[in-house]
């Protein structure tokens, strides 16, 4: 059987398959886009693709001291990535394999894809995951994608430190910290600064069907 | 313009990300090691010592516990993979990693990825992730990284 095949057929979820052949194509999302009211300037001086002037302001956090460098972050894209099969290896610290199906990049400064079939969560212990993009322009992009994920009893509040949770059990109210740190190989071009931008992800795991909502921030 | 599109797919749209500044490490480390490699110019510098302060954690340094081990790219920016160990004050032990870039204006950005006793007093160090931004010394001996959590 086709990889391919085996993919779209009987092992991803009839979820999965559903959403992402309902999935808009970057060619569509060009067809989609609003011509007025958007958040850029003007046509007559448009920002390039990827230019930081199409992003929203930065939020920026510092220490009590004011000799702390403030650092800031801003919203630079969004993902949203669709698993599909998942596999357990039981070596010494066990392995895992989900694999990505496909999804959607969309935000101020990176539109396009997930590449279909491109690589999937090695998860071992922790999230770590290896797959493409393809930018609405056609590039390749590689993504590395580190996670960490923790479940707290509650919300952070400023200054007071977060109690883990003591279950497992969802159905108990609290609050889970997955944040990704992806890092990115980009053809030189447009897509260069990402060569250079450390980001961090705020991520959401979403059931029906199983995908994942990474709201991606670069370090300013 | 090219505007964008938000899918249909997407339930939370924007989901957020704070940071809260945690600690300071000031490390200090021996003279650099440069060699041209067919990868690019890879830079050896040994961690020799260094402190770290801050509300929930005190740490030195454990002495020649690792380094840097970056690639100097094209870009003149330098690929980051930092590992060393640390002693908090209480005797535990710490590892650290960090992966990132070093601009050529001394600035770093990088992430830390660190690993601790799940039984010991620094738990909350482990599965959590540092966005980190330090400034290297003229002499490229010291480099006083700033910690801040990503909540």
């Amino acid at each position: 059987m086709d990889r391919r095949t085996f993919v779209g057929g009987a092992a991803a979820t009839a979820g999965t398959a559903a959403a992402l052949s309902a999935m808009a194509l970057p060619q569509d999302a060009t067809a989609r886009t609003t011509s007025s009211g958007g958040r850029g300037p003007a046509q007559s001086s448009p920002a390039q693709p990827g230019s930081p002037a199409n992003a929203p302001p930065a939020a920026y956090y510092g220490g009590r001291d004011s000799d702390i460098p403030k650092v800031g972050l801003r919203w630079a894209f969004s993902a949203t990535v669709f698993f599909a099969d998942r596999i357990m290896i039981g070596s010494p610290v066990p392995r895992g394999y989900t694999s990505v199906g496909g999804g959607e990049i969309w935000g101020p400064r990176l539109q396009g894809r997930v590449l279909p079939a491109s690589g999937a969560d090695y998860y071992r212990g922790t999230f770590n995951t290896y797959y493409m993009f393809e930018a609405s322009d056609g590039a390749l992009i590689f993504i590395h994608n580190r996670g960490t994920m923790r479940r707290f009893q509650a919300p952070p509040e400023a200054g007071k430190p977060l109690t883990p949770a003591t279950t497992t059990d969802p159905a108990t109210p609290g609050w889970m910290r997955f944040r990704a740190t992806p890092v990115f190989t980009a053809p030189v071009g447009p897509h260069d600064w990402m060569n250079r931008t450390v980001f961090v992800a705020n991520s959401q795991r979403q059931s029906n069907p199983d995908h994942t909502v990474f709201t991606y921030y670069e370090v300013l | 313009m090219r505007d964008f599109v938000v899918p249909k797919t997407d339930t939370k749209v924007l989901g957020e990300v704070k940071l809260e500044y945690a600690f300071q490490l000031h490390g200090r480390y021996d003279a650099p090691h440069v060699a041209r490699t067919p990868k690019g110019n890879f830079r050896y510098q040994d961690i020799t010592s260094g402190d770290l302060r801050g509300e929930r954690l005190n740490a030195t340094v454990y002495p020649d516990s690792g380094g840097q081990y970056d690639t100097v790219r094209e870009d003149h920016i330098r690929d980051v993979d930092a590992h060393f160990i640390l002693k908090a004050e209480n005797g535990e032990w710490i590892y650290v990693e960090h992966v990132g870039y070093r601009h050529p204006d001394g600035f770093y950005r990088v992430i830390a990825y660190v690993d601790a006793d799940t039984k010991g007093a620094y738990d909350w160090l482990n599965n959590t992730t540092f966005v980190v931004v330090a400034k290297e010394s003229a002499d490229e001996r010291e480099v006083v990284f700033y910690y801040y959590v990503a909540n």
